[in-house]
């Protein structure tokens, strides 16, 4: 599809929603058959705990306890694309991190030297306000590689599916 | 994950009845039971009651936001009662509550819970949005109006 060394490393951010598996699914697609090095993080988002924290929604222990949950769930999350990646013999690198998750994602792309950054498709913004700070939004600004953003989750889930198992 | 989504208009009431902290959070709990996603309710009732031990949740504005994790139901369930009177809900800036958002989660959700806690906050930042969703005359109403908040 690209020339050979035209793409080296892709890194695609999951969260836990379906559009974000989808567009796993897509990047495990593409890297299939090729030398293209391909990486999943999940961001813990401990901003906005923290924001939570300053709102007084919540306590500092509830801090604690749900920043452990979302860990956990960043870990279960990454081990599923794991192994959607092992289902069709694609090697991938699983990475959490925690953090404010559009600076996080953009200064990983730019310190692991990403050409690719993968997201899913961004959730709908209802107003100015919303989409000024929305993380995909601030992400396909200030990103200095390319990002494609996966649309059609369920024609990306057809060919996923349809990928040959073997190496 | 959008509010309007959660809620429903049986999950809202204008008409709170009960004028104390755990009267009210029982009533919010009852309304939350209107979901049929609410497997436990004394379940649920004590997990609430046990988060607001921990401080409470009474916010500015005459906001509150009792929510808990709780092994009582299998996803996400919100309730509102609005209460125009206000109540004493030990809010942090002393004043009367009157909007009251339930939140009860699955103990396996963070995320989408965080998000929705996140939701409410931003949406009730806004003082016209509060003093609109007060002046609503029916569960229907206050329905839409957060529909078109968001």
């Amino acid at each position: 599809m690209f020339p050979s060394g035209f793409i080296k490393k892709i890194m695609v951010c999951v969260d836990g929603s379906r559009e974000s598996v989808a567009a796993a699914q897509w990047a495990i697609t593409l890297a299939k058959n090729t030398d293209i090095e391909l990486i999943a993080v999940y961001v813990v988002n401990v901003n906005l705990l923290k924001d939570l924290v300053r709102m007084r929604i919540f306590v500092k222990i509830e801090e604690m306890d749900y920043e452990k949950d979302l860990e956990l769930d960043g870990k279960r999350f990454l081990a599923f694309v794991e192994s959607l990646a092992r289902a069709k013999s694609v090697p991938i690198h699983t990475v959490l991190l925690k953090g404010v998750v559009d600076q996080e994602l953009i200064q990983k792309t730019e310190e692991w030297g990403v050409d690719l950054l993968v997201l899913g498709e961004l959730e709908p913004v209802y107003s100015r306000a919303d989409a000024s700070h929305h993380v995909s939004e601030l992400v396909l600004r200030k990103a200095k590689c390319s990002v494609f953003v996966i649309k059609n989750v369920e024609w990306v889930e057809r060919i996923y599916n349809s990928l040959d198992a073997r190496t | 994950m959008r509010l309007s989504v959660l809620l429903r208009i049986d999950t809202i009431t204008l008409s709170l009845v009960n004028r104390d902290k755990d009267g009210v959070i029982e009533e919010l709990v009852d309304l939350a039971m209107k979901s049929d996603m609410v497997k436990n309710r004394s379940t649920a009732l004590q997990a609430v009651l046990e988060r607001e031990k921990l401080g409470s949740t009474g916010l500015e504005r005459g906001v509150a936001v009792p929510h808990a994790k709780t092994k009582a139901v299998d996803d996400l369930v919100m309730a509102l009662g609005i209460s125009k009177e206000g109540l004493d809900f030990n809010a942090h800036d002393k004043k009367p509550s009157h909007l009251f958002f339930l939140l009860l989660a699955p103990e396996a959700a963070a995320g989408p819970n965080v998000k929705v806690l996140a939701q409410i906050a931003r949406l009730t930042s806004n003082p016209d949005f509060c003093t609109s969703l007060l002046g609503v005359r029916s569960p229907k109403e206050a329905l839409q109006m957060i529909k078109d908040a968001e």
